[in-house]
């Protein structure tokens, strides 16, 4: 079975996030990979270490910095690491055309069993890269799996939804994108972090067409700063509360 | 002339409030907008009838009203609102953020090439729509999302605690649309099935949260959060800490990688103010927090606090709470 993993760098939550001429400001940036890639990832190995004669490759649109990242996959389970070089992604549609065009190319036209990819990327947090690549693959998605099984052909999927679970079976292919809860990732261990430096990274060029379908802008840092009134007791605050909260005294 | 399409979602035959309270927002834009027309569209058997009663202003629902689109299935939603959207001209489709629309709304803008915004709009000078602003990088900055195609399509974050107005002022026309079947396609194997959690208020649709992290102390502690939020009639969260910890579910957590909320009033008890955790609060609009360390992050973002032991606090508060509910 072919299982592809998406990945994506992101700041690590230690960043100072500061713009300058209207982009982020890398100088005080360190790039992790996104912490729900890692979720992606841990299944996608745990998959091939039930099911013999399963090949993990991991795939992702970034510079050439992004090897690191590649290589932590590699220690961590994946069989294959391909960097997919192409103009700088601009919005999710356009990142989900240059890796269509990448698992296309590296599997030949046929379409990998399963793709993995995080639920949303830490960054931009825009959640819309996996459904588009089905959509773009013309196969079934699932956004935001908690568990996974499979047996035989079929794939018993739990989601998330407000209030509730979905549990949805569907057979291959399918694009999943991992929710926390799904797995807990494995940690890498020397031994696998020194083979994994052995192991060859391929480099894929892919050139698509395709104008971005949205423009971002207008990057503001947040100042959440606020001046905190205290209580004095329980009594006071209610009293604070009530006269400040709607949603409190209205009924 | 320009033209709307709102989704209107429902879950197990019941229209979402969610989406109510999108159509009612869209409806007010349309009315400053001058001549813009706004549709519904339903997919599913709706049990309270007649539909047009929930809804303010005027306008048609496109209702397919069959079995088969009960439970959401993303090949027959894609195929029911992109036929829908090319047979009536629409030019923005609006829905209210949700897990559905989180799952569908990525497809249909792949398919119609349609530029997809979400969380909250951004108007030009004549009143239209025409683009969105949210918070990024876990939520430390925010940027603006402007659409570059002719069709967009906007996944709205929640108005802040959800006003729901009830004003059936309109003439609401609904009719049947039908879901054009094809058999050849290998996506309809899917089979949804929906298990709701009994008697818990979702934190995402909750105008109150109250929260729990570490200081809570253990799974039992969160029985004073439980009863608080019983109280005042609103949900129970949590940091990733309590979550990890197996305190409490994955579905509470909030935060960078749990859900974002925007209450009207979020109490964050024993949590220390993280910066994964406060990326998703950043739009609650009245944050309380009660946590023994005076210094603790969570009190910079904070519009009241009390410093002291929440196993001591809580019970205070819930009694100072009731006596203040009984006199009114
Ligand atoms: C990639 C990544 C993603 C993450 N995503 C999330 C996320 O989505 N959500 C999230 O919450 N975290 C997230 N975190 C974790 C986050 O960094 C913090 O570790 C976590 O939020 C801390 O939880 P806490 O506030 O409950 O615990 P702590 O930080 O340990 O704080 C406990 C607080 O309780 C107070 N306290 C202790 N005892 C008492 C008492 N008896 N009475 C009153 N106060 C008391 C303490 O003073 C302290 O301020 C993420 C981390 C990473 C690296």
């Amino acid at each position: 079975m072919n299982i592809a993993v998406c990945l994506c760098q992101v700041p690590d939550s230690a960043s100072v996030i500061g713009f300058a001429d209207g982009a982020l400001d890398r100088s005080r940036i360190n790039e992790v990979m996104n912490p729900y890639d890692e979720y992606a990832l841990e299944e996608a190995v745990c998959l091939k270490e039930r099911i013999a004669g399963s090949l993990v490759t991991v795939f992702t649109v970034a510079p050439l910095s992004a090897k690191d990242m590649l290589r932590k996959a590699l220690a961590l389970g994946a069989d294959r690491a391909v960097l997919v070089s192409a103009a700088e992604p601009s919005d999710p549609y356009f990142t989900a055309l240059q890796l269509k065009s990448a698992l296309m190319e590296f599997y030949e036209g046929i379409l990998p069993d399963l793709v993995f990819c995080g639920k949303s990327s830490t960054d931009f947090q825009s959640a819309e890269v996996p459904s588009m690549l089905g959509a773009l693959l013309g196969i079934a998605s699932v956004s935001g799996v908690t568990s996974l099984n499979v047996s035989g052909e079929h794939l018993h999927l739990e989601r998330e939804i407000e209030g509730g679970v979905e549990q949805i079976e569907l057979h291959y292919p399918v694009v999943i994108s991992a929710e926390k809860g799904l797995n807990q990732p494995r940690k890498t261990t020397v031994k696998a972090v020194m083979e994994a430096r052995k192991k060859p990274i391929d480099l894929l060029a892919v050139s698509v067409d395709g104008a971005p379908l949205v423009l971002v802008s207008d990057f503001k840092a947040l100042e959440r700063k606020k001046v905190c009134r205290f209580a004095e007791d329980e009594k006071e605050l209610v009293l604070l509360l009530s006269n400040e909260c709607s949603l409190f005294s209205a009924d | 002339m320009t033209r709307f399409l709102v989704f209107l979602e429902q879950r197990e035959g019941v229209l979402k409030k969610s989406s109510i309270d999108a159509w009612n927002r869209v409806q007010e834009i349309a009315a400053l907008s001058a001549g813009a027309m706004v549709t519904g569209l339903i997919a599913g058997p709706v049990d309270r009838q007649p539909i047009g009663d929930l809804l303010a202003g005027d306008g048609v629902v496109y209702h397919a009203n069959e079995e088969l689109l009960r439970p959401y299935r993303q090949e027959f939603y894609t195929r029911l609102v992109t036929s829908l959207i090319k047979q009536e001209s629409i030019s923005a489709l609006f829905f209210a953020d949700s897990s559905l629309s989180r799952d569908l709304a990525p497809r249909l803008s792949v398919l119609l090439k349609a530029s997809l915004l979400s969380g909250d709009l951004l108007f030009n000078r004549q009143g239209h729509p025409d683009g969105s602003f949210r918070p990024v990088y876990s939520g430390l900055a925010t940027a603006s999302f402007l659409p570059q195609r002719n069709i967009t399509i906007y996944n709205l974050s929640p108005s802040r605690g959800m006003v729901t107005r009830s004003s059936a002022d309109g003439t609401i026309q609904v009719l049947p649309i039908e879901l054009h079947q094809q058999s050849s396609d290998n996506l309809l194997a899917e089979v949804r099935r929906i298990v709701l959690r009994q008697n818990s208020l979702d934190i995402a649709e909750a105008g109150i949260i109250v929260a729990g992290g570490r200081g809570m102390g253990s799974s039992a502690g969160f029985a004073l959060l439980e009863e608080l939020a019983a109280l005042l009639g609103g949900a129970v969260g949590a940091s990733r800490f309590a979550v990890d910890e197996g305190w409490r579910p994955h579905a509470e957590q909030i935060g960078q990688t749990g859900k974002t909320v925007a209450p009207q009033l979020y109490f964050a008890c024993g949590v220390s103010g993280a910066p994964q955790h406060l990326a998703g609060v950043a739009s609650s609009a009245i944050v309380v927090a009660i946590n023994s360390d005076h210094d603790a992050p969570v009190f910079q973002v904070a519009d009241f606090g009390i410093v002291g032991d929440v196993h001591l606090v809580l019970p205070k508060l819930i009694e100072a709470l009731k006596e203040f509910l009984k006199k009114k």
